[in-house]
């Protein structure tokens, strides 16, 4: 029980790498709050499969990057528990295209989503943070954004963004006991990767040096320890969990 | 106006223990903080980073809220102006209710 009654917020924690890392705190002991943006359906499967461990999650609608809807889910974790340890910024979306085919809302969208989420989900949680002295903020990156990927320049620009804001946020708070850490997933075994036409997943399998996908329990346990006390001392690093992939 | 002054005096006092407490700095007494003096860069070299710790505390403190960087730069320019701020944005209310 590395997190008992720890208060963690978790955006997009609902479904694939965002929902194991939920279940995943929740099984240390956490008190989890989880955001999703839209799929109603998903939040009540996600309920659902919780079971009784689920009374100690609350599930809200919001959208990450709306600053207004997240400084009230903020405002209100604080009131109900006193306090938050930590933040867990997952949310994020895609909308893959080459570049010259592009639209400014295929960039727009994923920028804001991903970038400006990131952003508005950090600063709220500093106050409570610098408050205690103590936190850990924990943002979701990918290899897209260290190596670039052809089809997904604005969601390799964002999450590119996320960890260059992860490393200077990192700095800004470092003395006052906050890390502020980045994990990035390769190709992990979740439905969105197991939608993929089977030649594009041997092609995948082929470019990692492991030679297979990673799981999402691989994922949790970079980002469990970035959150517990034995990491006190590792901040501004983008750790990935990706077979060796970049 | 007595009554004033005399709040203002309290507070200076009191916010200089908790930017002591706050920033833990050691070997550093109230005496030693000059109250009209620069709070960051020369004095007691303090630094941005701990303008952050400090506007939390203060805005927990006296209930007020420093939304800017703008708006702290003028609190926190001294110890001074920042019993100035306070008194009038927070507790601000209760003093002049007190003077009046």
């Amino acid at each position: 029980m590395r997190f008992k009654d720890k208060i963690v917020l978790i955006t997009g924690g609902i479904r694939g790498i965002g929902a194991a890392i939920s279940k995943s705190f929740l099984q240390e002991g956490a008190h989890v709050v989880v955001t999703y943006s839209q799929d109603q359906d998903q939040a009540r499967r996600f309920q659902k499969e919780l079971g009784p461990g689920g009374s100690n999650t609350t599930v809200h609608q919001a959208d990450a990057s709306d600053f207004d809807a997240m400084k009230a889910l903020f405002d209100n974790t604080l009131e109900k528990f006193g306090r938050l340890d930590i933040l867990v910024n997952n949310a994020g979306i895609r909308r893959d295209n080459l570049v010259m085919f592009m639209s400014e809302s295929e960039w727009h969208d994923v920028l804001r989503v991903n970038l400006q989420g990131t952003f508005v989900c950090c600063k709220l949680a500093l106050k409570p943070m610098i408050g205690q002295r103590w936190g850990r903020m924990i943002n979701i990156v990918s290899p897209s954004g260290i190596m670039g990927r052809q089809g997904q320049a604005n969601y390799a620009a964002a999450k590119g963004g996320v960890a260059s804001f992860t490393k200077s946020l990192a700095r800004e708070v470092a003395k006052i006991g906050i890390t502020v850490n980045a994990v990035s997933p390769g190709v992990i075994e979740t439905d969105m990767t197991r939608s993929l036409p089977e030649q594009t997943l041997a092609e995948l399998k082929q470019s990692i040096p492991m030679g297979h996908f990673g799981r999402p329990e691989d994922v949790t346990g970079a980002v469990l320890f970035l959150a517990s006390e034995g990491a006190y001392y590792i901040t501004g690093q983008v750790v990935s969990v990706d077979g060796g992939l970049t | 106006m007595q009554t004033f002054l005399s709040e203002q005096e309290d507070l200076v006092g009191t916010l200089k223990e908790l930017i002591i407490r706050t920033l833990r700095l050691e070997d550093v007494g109230p005496e030693d903080i000059v109250a009209s003096e620069p709070l960051f860069g020369e004095g007691l070299g303090l630094d941005s980073i701990d303008a952050l710790e400090l506007v939390v505390a203060i805005e927990r403190e006296y209930q007020v809220e420093i939304p800017d960087a703008e708006v702290g730069r003028r609190a926190f320019a001294s110890i001074n102006a920042l019993a100035d701020f306070v008194l009038e944005k927070g507790a601000g209310q209760q003093a002049s209710d007190a003077v009046g």
